[in-house]
């Protein structure tokens, strides 16, 4: 019996233990060789093809335009390259937070981005596109009325509020990712959406019912690096994009990652079509491990600081007590997201620390799920008999021991159900985490998504992984229950 | 071997204990008696401090209990109780009952403690439900076990709170045997009881607790034959 308790302690421990050892997070790429001694990091958003993408029919390896142009940079340099993907969002603030030295993700200067960092000169200039299905929209002068989507904080965005001036009743919808404006118009919540031609052509290829314009007069900013403040790389980058526009090199990439296809105007796909994502499906499954190391660590830290936090809400000591309770009431009485961001952004910014996507993961949900977790244990101890505890007291047994091996068994048996109710809500929830950019099942989903032009199916593939896994738990649950109430 | 001085207990506006002393000798068998709400339970609770006195002092072999909160685990050691709930731990089987408080807490090798174990559970009579879950026994048994299990950690005093009163009748017998042999060894023991036919038995005094007074204290013989108060009259006609 006593055995049994310690076999499982020294596991849970050695699990937390390898776990928080290895928390490297999967998005990381080395260069191919190690060619140089040097590195640099470079910070992207690997969904916004055909700059930067994840070709996932092919593997996780992220490619496009941006990758072969900071690739030749950094080894003319004398650099090795490492990317790290992670959501266009939070691009500015790695910079900020030095979790990256340069990003390259599309990302065109302005003002506000200008105050946060240094920008390189353009590399690259685009056009802006109205990208429609509505056959009847040809020019600006047709959206009156109508709902237009561009990327949140993107150049895109100003170039819609400026036709918003001209046209009447244009209202702008903003969503984070280029794919998610694409897929808003084929669902017809938009009539079109803002996008730059580079971009655009990808899903013009593979979209036989969108068709585009060029914006008349519409900025070309273009796309440029960016750099944490002062730092001496920009010239460097300066130096060579100069030198690649001078013989020609920038062009190459351009021509390779912008041109037409000429498989374009491929024959109208079906509405459901999973062999499209066939090839990608195993990209999706390689995020179960991700998720699964991500809640099973979750789990177990949830669970422990919850046990802790339970006992010191039954404690005598006021202090213990109130601390705890406060603790609940903070971590219940906000959003999951909300946490997962603070601890992610504001620990960087507040101690400098880069923390890593997992391991800001695997602590805001510990930390959430215990809060929970307390709340449970703490019931479930207050409803073993009190006798149990007196009988231990008479036999002269220690506060401990009394808790470890007489209350908290009869305690988990009790609240069994509820903590495996608890385990799955986290086993979902954790999909929140793709926001961070750890590619889990959710994010991996999206990446195929954007990379496929499809969404439904890797959604859907993904909603059958975690429903799989959320049974799996249910079993489990379910199975440790009967074993438990053996002696009824 | 215990002294008790004095003794106050209070909970909330409710004085349940008024100050009472008595003493309980080495290998003495004190019958703890009176009506329900007289207080009896409680004073056997602060025995081992599972009630913290509100005043007054307990000694336990001349060692003061009441004040010493951190020696209280080893001197709770020497001292078994008997509820009237049983309180079995019922996630374990009857022998771990036994072995777990002499294994954890006085260290005693674990094979040991199951060699000490069976013998007590033969001594019982219930060697053979060693490998049950407390669920699966009656009422009786249930109780015998808690008797063993108490003795598992060879108290010096074995204190027992009303340990028949939650048994179907046919039930008691056995409990109460059980415990006679134990008397007849020589162990000091106090029992809050409601058996009188016991307590005259087997018991060498009676202690008449009413409204947290000990109003009483004789041997079972002149107590049950001519009780000096008019308290004890009225009790005793009422449950004989």
């Amino acid at each position: 019996m006593f055995k049994k308790t310690h076999v499982l302690l020294t596991l849970v421990l050695l699990v937390i233990f390898s776990l928080a050892g290895n928390v490297l997070p999967g998005q990381h790429q080395a260069a191919a060789k190690e060619k140089h001694n040097k590195t640099l990091v470079m910070g992207t958003s690997a969904d916004y093809a055909p700059y930067e993408y994840i070709d996932t029919a092919k593997g996780n390896k992220i490619i496009g335009f941006d990758v072969d142009v900071a690739r030749h940079i950094a080894d003319k340099l004398g650099y090795n390259l490492v990317i790290k993907d992670m959501d266009f969002n939070g691009l500015v603030p790695a910079l900020d937070a030095k979790r990256v030295d340069f990003v390259m993700a599309g990302m065109t200067p302005n003002a506000e981005r200008k105050k946060k960092v240094d920008f390189s000169n353009t590399y690259y200039k685009a056009k802006q596109l109205i990208v429609t299905n509505d056959p009847k929209i040809k020019k600006i002068e047709d959206l009156k009325g109508k709902a237009i989507g561009v990327q949140l904080g993107s150049i895109q965005e100003k170039e819609a509020k400026k036709i918003a001036d001209k046209v009447d009743n244009v209202t702008i919808e903003k969503r984070n990712k280029v794919p998610d404006l694409v897929q808003e118009i084929m669902s017809k919540r938009f009539n079109a959406a803002v996008i730059e031609d580079g971009v655009a052509i990808e899903y013009l290829n593979k979209n036989p019912d969108l068709s585009s314009f060029v914006i008349p007069g519409s900025a070309s900013a273009g796309s440029a690096v960016a750099f944490q403040k002062g730092s001496d790389l920009t010239e460097k980058f300066n130096k060579e994009i100069a030198a690649m526009k001078k013989n020609g090199e920038l062009d190459q990439y351009a021509k390779k990652w912008f041109e037409p296809k000429t498989e374009k105007k491929a024959e109208k796909k079906s509405i459901v079509d999973f062999s499209t994502i066939m090839p990608s499906i195993p990209y999706i499954l390689k995020g179960i491990l991700t998720t699964l190391k991500f809640v099973v660590v979750s789990i177990l830290l949830g669970f422990v600081l919850g046990t802790i936090l339970a006992l010191f809400k039954i404690s005598k000591v006021n202090v213990l007590r109130w601390g705890a309770d406060a603790y609940t009431s903070i971590f219940r009485g906000t959003p999951l997201i909300l946490q997962l961001l603070i601890i992610y952004n504001a620990t960087p910014q507040l101690t400098g620390y880069k923390i890593e996507p997992f391991l800001a993961g695997v602590l805001t949900f510990g930390l959430n799920s215990a809060a929970y977790v307390s709340e449970i244990i703490r019931a479930g101890i207050n409803g073993v008999d009190k006798g149990q505890r007196e009988a231990s007291m008479a036999l002269g047994v220690s506060y401990g021991s009394m808790m470890r091996q007489i209350i908290l068994p009869q305690a988990l048996k009790n609240i069994l159900p509820a903590l495996m109710n608890e385990f799955i809500t986290l086993t979902k929830e954790s999909a929140i985490i793709a926001v961070i950019g750890t590619t889990d099942i959710m994010r991996r989903a999206q990446i195929v998504g954007a990379d496929t032009y499809r969404y439904f199916e890797p959604l859907i593939t993904a909603g059958i992984i975690y429903y799989l896994m959320v049974m799996a738990l249910t079993v489990l649950g379910r199975m440790l229950e009967r074993r438990m109430s053996r002696g009824d | 071997m215990i002294k008790i001085e004095n003794l106050h207990k209070t909970f909330g506006k409710n004085e349940v204990l008024k100050g009472i002393s008595t003493e309980i000798g080495q290998g003495e068998v004190v019958a703890v008696i009176g009506p329900s709400g007289s207080g009896k339970s409680t004073f056997l609770r602060c025995i081992n401090m599972l009630e913290e006195p509100t005043e007054g002092k307990i000694l336990f072999k001349d060692q003061e209990v009441t004040t010493q909160a951190s020696k209280i685990q080893q001197i709770r050691k020497k001292i078994g109780m008997v509820f009237q709930h049983f309180h079995l731990f019922p996630h374990m089987t009857v022998l771990d009952n036994l072995t777990y408080a002499p294994v954890t807490v006085n260290k005693m090798p674990k094979r040991e403690a199951e060699a000490a174990a069976r013998e007590l559970l033969k001594r019982v009579g219930l060697e053979d439900k060693e490998g049950e879950y407390p669920g699966r026994l009656s009422g009786g048994q249930k109780q015998r076990v808690a008797i063993a299990r108490a003795l598992a950690m060879n108290p010096e005093v074995m204190l027992f709170d009303e340990p028949t009163s939650a048994l179907d009748p046919e039930m008691v017998k056995e409990v109460l045997d059980v415990m006679k042999s134990l008397a007849q060894s020589g162990m000091t023991m106090a029992i809050v009881t409601h058996e009188m036919g016991f307590a005259k038995e087997v018991a060498d005094r009676v202690l008449f607790l009413d409204g947290g007074i000990l109003v009483e204290d004789a041997v079972p013989a002149k107590f049950f034959a001519q009780p000096k108060s008019e308290r004890a009259q009225a009790f005793l006609e009422k449950v004989l």
